[in-house]
Formats: structure tokens, sequence, C-alpha cells
């Protein structure tokens, strides 16, 4: 009987409080939903700015990042590792320091107007920061987006629709190109060049083969303008092989493809 | 008043005489570790991909799932939540406040967050099953309501020995999960910041309601929406328990209606009138953490009347039957 009775009085008291507490919790809960401006007594306001963190990458790697559309991110490579990966393992090959992907923020689709916004993200910034290599494919989607129409049966762009668009778009690259060496003007940066994708269909080969040759001369000249910037030719590889280094999709590089573009990626790197 | 209160320690003495509580308590005790575990091989494989900068792995998060918004292969209602979680991570970011640091605290709001919709419940249940039905099916019933007791005070007095019942549950599952997870990721971490109030407006997050609260205060709100949600858990169960003659299937009617619930978020957006069932509104939580409500028009404030009407219901029919239907063997 004694036991019961002390039984019964710690799990009473326990329950009795214990149902207060989260009864509290739950009333606090539904005023924080339902009003949250209104003088939450527990805001708790965090002074940190990610502009003030320091790198945490060592200078004694190479620490790489990649940014740009789906070529950065690896769309079509079968194994998924696209040049980035694939220039990490070359490049590891013929350096005696440690090669590492710090992060890949290649995004599908991206253009270079959606890509101009996000390097003012805090959080871009940082990992640009932290890296001494940084590749860069952007622009493919600017031009040949309209050219992807080729399977929905749309008109194809024609040589002058693609060369203002090249006008426009390389104007931005330049801007990208600036403010990534505003972020770190110390990483080697190398910009992947375009290839025409479509360089076996008659209506788009001398038109595209032009405007990919005007925006790679373009990207050379914005990117030489920097020490540690540099253009990596890659229209050769794909011109007339496109049914070789191409991937199923008719637009992305395949396993090969993108292996060649590592190789010469790494080539280049110091 | 006076007579009830020895009814209610009778029940609550019964119950831990039938160690349905203590078995709660073994099942969080094993269960916890292997979470704990879990956890642990994720964040060690996080430090060895991003030199143990949850920056760096934050970003990526963003880039991967910005990814998967470009797929089309991803259903339209799935986007929404990838959009949200997208905001989040990058105004985490912009505050320089990990999202997951680790620490017992923020390893028990995880675990909290997850066990809210199918493990707390099953536990509620089983304390709330058997707790008419078992007196049924042994036929102690009879010797309970020959004494000179009106029904409806027996019966409150179970109804209140469980609820007592369903707060120890809410609030062990707390402590278990801390005082475990704390062995290994310490036991710091309630002062961090924890950013609530995301909402989605179409396919834009509104960032305006944004405030940080400190992740004990964020632990209390998420309690108090658990134990609203196991109390309506509970007066269903109890409910079936007084229909149900075998306490078996009472458990089996209960944990059915729960899983419907888990497979229905996942598919019903579509099926709008699905928001009135109660297992639908189990998810209290996901209001503070800002993910979508699974069906279009939910709001915190709908999905509390919902689970009051139905836990009022139940109540009601409970009553009702109880003291109206015959006892025989």
């Amino acid at each position: 009987m004694n036991s019961s009775s002390w039984l019964w009085r710690t799990i009473g008291i326990s329950s009795v409080l214990a149902t207060l507490l989260l009864l509290a919790g739950f009333l606090y809960a539904v005023k924080d939903v339902i009003a949250p401006a209104s003088g939450n007594p527990w805001v708790s306001t965090p002074d940190g700015s990610l502009s003030n963190a320091a790198p945490t990458t060592s200078a004694k790697e190479y620490n790489i990042v990649s940014l740009g559309d789906s070529l950065a991110k690896g769309t079509g490579d079968d194994t998924g590792q696209g040049f980035v990966r694939r220039a990490v393992t070359e490049l590891q090959k013929v350096q005696k320091l440690p090669v590492k992907l710090v992060n890949n923020l290649g995004v599908n689709g991206m253009t270079t107007k959606g890509l101009l916004p996000t390097l003012n993200e805090e959080g871009v910034q940082y990992v640009l920061r932290n890296a001494n290599v940084i590749l860069l494919s952007i622009g493919g989607n600017d031009l040949f987006q309209g050219a992807q129409n080729v399977q929905t049966g749309k008109a194809l762009p024609t040589y002058k629709e693609l060369s203002s668009e090249v006008e426009k778009a390389s104007l931005r690259l330049k801007q990208i190109v600036d403010k990534i060496h505003e972020i770190n003007p110390a990483a080697q940066l190398v910009y992947v060049g375009l290839y025409n994708p479509f360089n076996d269909l008659k209506e788009m080969r001398i038109p595209g083969n032009q405007a990919v040759a005007e925006w790679n001369l373009r990207a050379s000249e914005i990117l030489n303008t920097y020490e540690n910037g540099r253009v990596v030719s890659t229209f050769d590889i794909f011109t007339g092989n496109t049914k070789k280094y191409l991937a199923d999709d008719h637009f992305h590089p395949n396993d090969e493809g993108y292996q060649y573009i590592a190789e010469r990626i790494v080539q280049g790197l110091r | 008043m006076n007579s009830i209160l020895p009814l209610i320690k009778n029940e609550t003495i019964k119950m831990m005489k039938k160690k349905r509580f203590y078995v709660v308590i073994l099942v969080l005790i094993v269960l916890v570790p292997i979470f704990v575990y879990a956890q642990m091989k994720i964040a060690e494989t996080n430090r060895e991909k991003f030199n143990s900068d949850w920056r760096l792995a934050v970003r990526q998060a963003i880039t991967d799932n910005q990814n998967s918004l470009q797929s089309a292969r991803v259903p339209e209602e799935w986007k929404k939540y990838r959009i949200i979680y997208i905001q989040q991570m990058k105004y985490y970011l912009e505050h320089d406040v990990n999202p997951q640091e680790p620490g017992g605290v923020g390893f028990t709001r995880q675990f909290m967050d997850n066990a809210a919709t199918l493990f707390i419940p099953l536990l509620i249940m089983a304390i709330a099953s058997d707790i008419v039905s078992s007196e049924r099916s042994s036929g102690t019933i009879k010797m309970l309501l020959t004494r000179p007791v009106r029904r409806w005070k027996v019966l409150l007095s179970k109804l209140i020995a469980l609820l007592m019942f369903v707060s120890l549950i809410v609030v062990s599952a707390f402590v278990i999960s801390y005082l475990i997870s704390g062995l290994v990721f310490g036991y710091k971490g309630f002062n961090i910041p924890v950013f609530t109030g995301f909402k989605l407006n179409g396919s834009d997050v509104d960032l305006s309601g944004v405030h940080a609260v400190p992740q004990w205060a964020y632990i209390l709100m998420q309690c108090g929406l658990i134990w609203f949600m196991s109390i309506t858990v509970a007066m269903l169960a109890f409910m079936v328990s007084v229909l149900v003659r075998s306490t078996a299937a009472s458990i089996v009617i209960m944990m059915a209606a729960l899983i419907a619930g888990t497979i229905l978020t996942n598919m019903a957006s579509a099926w709008t009138s699905a928001k009135y069932l109660f297992m639908v509104n189990l998810d209290l939580t996901n209001y503070l953490a800002g993910t979508p409500a699974p069906i279009e028009g939910m709001t915190l404030g709908f999905s509390l009347a919902v689970l009051a009407i139905w836990a009022a219901v139940s109540l009601l029919i409970s009553f009702t039957v109880f003291t109206k239907q015959d006892i025989l063997n």
C-alpha cells in the first residue's frame, strides 16, 4: 500500500507539471505561428554574417569549385562525374598536392542571366573564397536555348538571332568574370569554351559555328584581361564528332566528351 | 471531485502495474540509440566531404535541390518543399547560422519532428488502446461497474489517467532522446537560434514573418504541438477502445488510420476534402518548421480545429456508448 501511494504521488505530480509545461508550449506555439510579429519575448537575433567568415580550406591543396550550367553539373555523363570530377581525378594524377572538390554549383539550365544574381549570395561568395581553382561553364543555354526546339519542331534560330544573343550574353559574361575576380582575385579561373552541339544539322552548322566562334573570341578577350584567367577550347573536340562525343540528348557531352574536356582543363592548370 | 481522485489514483496504479508505460520507455531507450548512430554516420560522411565546414555542405545542398527543381520528373507538389528548403538554407547561410549544429539538443529537435506523426502516436496507442477493452476482455469491468460510482465517472477517471500519461510520454520522449544523444553529441545547444515563420505564397517564399527563436523555445513549442496532437490520438484510441471488445482489434484500427494518414499526405494533394480527416492534420510541427502543408488551404488554425472536433466527437461517442451499453459476457 505504501509503495503504490508513493507511485501515485510521483506520477500525479510529474504528470501535472508535464501537462502545464506542454500546455504553455502549445499556447506559445499557436501565438508564434499565427501572430509572429507581435512582441515575442524570446526572439534571438543572430548577428553573424557569412561575409566575415574566413575560408576553411588549406592553401596547400588544390581546392576546386565549379559553377555554371549543366556541363559543370555533368549532365549526360553516365557515370555522373562530368568534367569537374574527371578533372579532379586527372589533376591528382599529375600533382603531388592533394586535390579536392570543394563544391560543384552547376545547375541545369543555368544562363548568364541566372548566374549573375547568384554571385551576390553570401553563400556562393563564401564557397568561391574557399577555392583556388574555379571552373566556369556558362553561355551554352543563352545561345542554344532556341535551338533545343529542334526536337519540338519550332523554328531554328538564325545567325542574326544567335549573333545578337552573343552580343548581349557576352556583356553579362564580362560582369560574371569581373565579379568572380572581385570575390577571389587569387584563384585560377578556367572558363570552359563553347562548342556547337548542332554542327551535324545542315541548317545549324554554319550559323552555329560562326556564333560559337564569336562567343569564344569574346570569352577569350574577357578572360585574358586577368592574369589568372584562361579559356579552355572545346569547339574542335566536337566538330564533326557529335555522334561520338555527345550524349543521347544531342546537347550535352557523353562520358568521352567530358573526359576530353577534363584533360584539357588539367593541361592548363598550374 | 472528491470521489473522482481515488478513481484516478486507482487507474494510474493499474496502468503502472500493467507495465505499459515501462514498455513505452523501453522502446524509446532501445530505438533512440539507433537513430543517434545513424545521425553520427551522416555527420561523419559530411565531415569527410566538406572538411567539416557546414557552410560548404549547406551550399551544396542548395545546389542539389535547385537541380531537382529543374528536373521534369519531379512532381510539382514536391517542388514546393524544395523551394522552401532552398530559401530556408539561404537564410541560414546569410546569417551564418548552422541549421544542423551538432548537439544533443539539435538532434532531439530533429527526432521530435520525425517522431511526431507516427512514432509518438504509436506509443500513445500502446497505453490508450486497451484502457477500456482490456477490462472487458478480462471481465474486470464488472467489478468496476458494480461499485457505487456513476459510469461516467469511471470513464472520466480513465480518461484523465490517460491524459496524464500522454503528457508523461511526450516529455519522456524528449528527455530520453536528449540524455542519450547528448552522450554522443554533447549536451549543449539550447541557445542556438532556429528560424521559424517561413510561409509559401504560390511559388514564392514569404520571408516577412521569419524570426529566430532560441532552440529551447523552439522545442518547447514543438512539444506543445505534439502534445495537442497526441491528445487527439489518445481520445480517438480511447473511443475505439470503448467500442471494440478486443485490444488487438482496437490497436489495428488505430494503426490503420495513422498509416493511412501518412500515405494520404504523400498523395492526396489533388483530393482536397481529405484535409478534414484527422490523420492528415497530425503533423502540426510542419507549421513551425515552415514545411508546406500537404493540402492547399491548411493552416495551423485549421488543423487545430479539425483535430479538436474529432477529439470532441470521439469523447461524446465514448461517453454515450459507455453509459448506455449493456455489459454482457
